[in-house]
């Protein structure tokens, strides 16, 4: 299963979704009825009259129906708003904490470095990560809507007794979720049960200001009613367990299968199903196993990597049986896990892995079509390693400080530093010119240090400075647009590549700070929309025109026959700003027709039977932009040998 | 009649939690920038004493403006630690920024001597030291602006009707931004020795 795939299936369980939770709340808004004239003819309000229809009240059922639906509705939608709105909301409600960026202790400097591998690896910008600390059992979860707001948590067992593969493997396995979707619809489902969740509330708030009051000032007379007040109290509670159970049941269906799904692409990302493995067992093994402690722990349970509190039957549970899921990944496993304490894995210094793996500046890198779309989302072994290269040829100090927010801020801006000596004069006068000294200086010092760094690691230096700028203010982070601005505009002619460096940055940010998409769709037709970009990407490796018409020629092959007419537009009609509206429309669409459109581009770019490492990085960037995670671009060899299906499963 | 009050009952309760939660947020929020001043502020004390050290064996008349310094500084390190384990009460970060001024200031006087010796300026560790310290100022400046960003946010969120009023009945008491008044000292402190 692709990508796109995934992100189909992911868009229709979601509907399911939708339809099983109307379903419940039908019954619930019956449910509500049935106690309300039960109550009423109980005190007498609705006599008994002709029998057949004294059960029905057209007008106490409309108003009940409509009160019951706004509340449960409007209860899901604010808890999912609540949950969508901040990432880390959910670890902060579970006593997490965010890891400090520049920890010196070892196990939460490996976690960071996996976590950012992992990241570079699979194309996504770094999420923020978060410790449980008083957290003893091994588990893990991710949240995020989309791959600029989301978010690892892990706990205190989790960091300090896995070894590093074994956390590879976990982390891996959350980052699946995060690239399938499942993330997403995850903060769904707790909005969902959420919603059922307050009607029982609202029972049990009942009984418990009955009890208060009923203390002192019990009156006489008054014991009917009150009894109904109890009745309507303790069958509203009733109700909403009974709801809150069968949402928890699909709840837990839902999740079960899509934990196989993670574990297998877990196992894929790493090419080392031993990994995952091993921390499964080491779950089995541990006497506290991966049980979640805080309060609240329940209502996350589904986020978890491993079951987070102990369940009666195994219809509830959100996980499958560990035994089952370590004999998927390691066959040869007996099904025993002796009890017993586990010790904290002794580390030594972080591994930074030998510059031997790196690639040579300049090199050029072979691509088909098929290929790149099947990357997407889906990273391998060797993508791994490849990042860890990459990150290795960044200088390490800039490493270690682009975790903070002043430099990760010089890091963005000294990326769209143009190469020519007089346009970057200009661009750095013009930061000079919004009054502050200290930020330009500080974005030359990053350009120096960036100097060494190769172009294909560009982009993942970006990747790499956004979990520091979610910790921006959202003053500073005006600021920080305002300067962008300021270094696009000193340059008079933009590059396709310092274009989409720009777009990715500003598409990410966006997200982050404003807690909602601008609601207006750009007035542009999907047709108009992949002509532009197709052409756009046509001309742009050009020299001349019946180049970009063979390079235009063999995008629309790409796409399905009967799609739709494609043409091919002239060079001066192909405007950036039109660009924007383009990818904006088009990241819009169903996943499969994005995916045939990233298609569609590799092979425009790809034509002239090379790419350069300025076009892998641009094409990166625009599937980024269309909201598809691609991993970096391999030299030549990696590239064929993951064309072949037999080295994808699942 | 009984169902419209239940309904406008219900929906308060609903306002007034999720006005709670939007609190709760924003109070996260400047707890954890006050996290991101912190660090910046103990790599700071760190370096302090490593730069009178090295100042030490030149500035051999001028020990009482080092110990000067060094006072400041424990006093500021004691400060912040207080101010760490309660972001935003007003009197911790009144402290903080008045033990953040002194010790500016007294590094100020210390680079204004340093002026004045030569094989001290071009001394290779005194430096590297004085970038490192004035990187490390930058990004306190700036993690303080962010800091200052959220407070105001949430100062400003818990006086908005309705959180204004279940905010002083639940704990949500004014937060307080982090301000060093040291208008003066401040350029001292930037003296480059490059």
């Amino acid at each position: 299963m692709d990508f796109f795939e995934a992100q189909e299936r992911a868009r229709r369980r979601t509907g399911w979704l939708v339809v099983l939770f109307s379903l419940a709340v039908c019954g619930t808004v019956m449910a509500v009825y049935a106690v309300a004239t039960v109550a009423l003819h109980l005190l007498g309000l609705r006599p008994l009259t002709d029998l057949p229809t004294q059960f029905w009240y057209p007008d106490l059922f409309w108003r009940i129906a409509a009160s019951t639906l706004i509340l449960v509705v409007g209860v899901s939608i604010y808890k999912t708003r609540a949950v969508s709105a901040s990432a880390d909301a959910i670890a902060l409600g579970l006593g997490g904490r965010l890891l400090d960026p520049n920890t010196v202790d070892p196990h939460e400097r490996r976690l960071l470095n996996v976590v950012e591998e992992m990241a570079i690896a699979s194309g996504v910008p770094v999420p923020t990560v978060h410790l449980l600390p008083q957290e003893p059992g091994i588990n893990a979860f991710a949240v995020g809507l989309d791959a600029s707001r989301s978010s690892i948590a892990v706990t205190d067992g989790c960091l300090r007794l896995l070894s590093r593969d074994e956390l590879q493997g976990v982390v891996a396995h959350e980052f699946s979720h995060l690239l399938n979707g499942d993330a997403r619809i995850n903060v769904r489902l707790l909005g969902l049960v959420h919603g059922i969740l307050v009607i029982g509330l609202i029972g049990s708030a009942i009984l418990r200001s009955l009890g208060r009051s009923s203390g002192g000032s019990r009156r006489k007379g008054n014991v009917g009613g009150l009894s109904v007040v109890i009745f309507v109290g303790i069958s509203l509670y009733l109700i909403g367990s009974i709801g809150v159970f069968f949402a928890r049941l699909i709840k837990a269906a839902v999740s079960r299968q899509r934990e196989l799904l993670a574990d297998a692409a877990g196992a894929q990302f790493t090419r080392n199903p031993a990994g995952l493995a091993g921390a499964l067992k080491k779950i089995g093994r541990f006497s506290r196993g991966s049980r979640i402690l805080a309060p609240r722990a329940e209502e996350a349970s589904h986020f978890y990597f491993s079951e987070g509190m102990a369940r009666i039957t195994a219809l509830m549970s959100t996980h499958p049986p560990l035994p089952e899921r370590i004999r998927i990944l390691d066959p040869q496993f007996a099904g025993e896990l002796p009890g017993g304490q586990l010790e904290p894995v002794a580390l030594q210094e972080e591994e930074i892995p030998g510059v031997a793996a790196a690639v040579p500046v300049g090199h050029r890198i072979s691509l088909r079509p098929a290929a790149a779309v099947a990357s997407v989302g889906a990273l391998g072994d060797q993508h791994i390693a490849y990042a860890q290269s990459l990150l290795a040829q960044v200088p390490q100090r800039l490493r270690d400080s682009i975790r903070e927010p002043w430099v990760a801020r010089a890091v963005v801006l000294a990326l769209l530093l143009d190469g020519k000596a007089e346009i970057r004069t200009a661009q750095l006068s013009a930061l000079l010119a919004l009054g502050d000294a200290n930020l330009a200086e500080e974005v030359s010092r990053v350009a120096g240090a960036l100097r060494t760094c190769p172009m294909e690691a560009r982009l993942p230096v970006l990747d790499l400075a956004l979990p520091a700028l979610r910790r921006l203010s959202s003053a500073q982070c005006g600021d920080l647009r305002a300067a962008v601005d300021r270094l696009i505009r000193a340059d008079s002619r933009i590059g396709l590549f310092e274009y989409t460096l720009q777009r990715v940055l500003l598409r990410h940010l966006a997200a982050h700070f404003e807690s909602r998409r601008p609601p207006e769709r750009p007035q542009i037709e999907v047709r108009e929309a992949s002509s532009l970009l197709l052409s756009m990407l046509a001309h742009a490796g050009a020299t001349d025109p019946g180049e970009a018409a063979r390079a235009f020629e063999a995008a629309r092959a790409e796409l399905s026959p009967g799609r739709f007419q494609l043409t091919l537009l002239p060079r001066d009609d192909c405007g950036l700003r039109a660009l924007d509206r383009a990818l904006d429309r088009l990241v819009e669409t169903a996943p499969r027709l994005r995916g045939e459109i990233l298609g569609a581009c590799v092979a425009a770019v790809a034509r002239d039977g090379k790419v350069t490492i300025a076009e892998g990085e641009m094409l990166r960037a625009i599937s980024d932009s269309l909201g598809c995670p691609m991993p970096p671009l391999l030299p030549g060899e990696h590239v064929q040998a993951m064309a072949k299906p037999a080295a994808r499963t699942g | 009649m009984a169902l419209i009050v239940l309904g406008v009952l219900l929906l308060a309760v609903v306002l007034l939690v999720s006005a709670y939660n939007r609190l709760v947020e924003l109070r996260n929020r400047y707890k954890n920038a006050f996290s991101q001043i912190d660090v910046q502020l103990k790599r700071r004390y760190d370096l302090v004493p490593n730069l009178v050290e090295t100042a030490k064996g030149y500035l051999k008349h001028e020990r009482q403006t080092l110990e000067a310094v060094i006072v400041a500084r424990n006093q500021a390190s004691v400060a912040a630690q207080r101010a760490a384990a309660t972001p935003g009460d007003a009197a911790a970060m009144r402290d903080l920024g008045g033990a953040e001024a002194a010790l500016g200031g007294a590094l100020g006087r210390m680079f204004a001597l340093a002026e004045a010796y030569p094989d001290l300026k071009s001394n290779t560790t005194m430096n590297q030291l004085s970038e490192e310290l004035a990187s490390t100022e930058n990004k306190v400046a700036f993690a303080r602006q962010a800091y200052n960003d959220a407070v105001m946010a949430y100062n400003t969120g818990r006086e908005i009707f309705p959180v204004s009023i279940i905010a002083g009945a639940t704990g949500f008491v004014e937060a307080r931004s982090f301000e060093i008044e040291r208008a003066v000292e401040r350029d001292v402190v930037k003296v480059s020795f490059a």
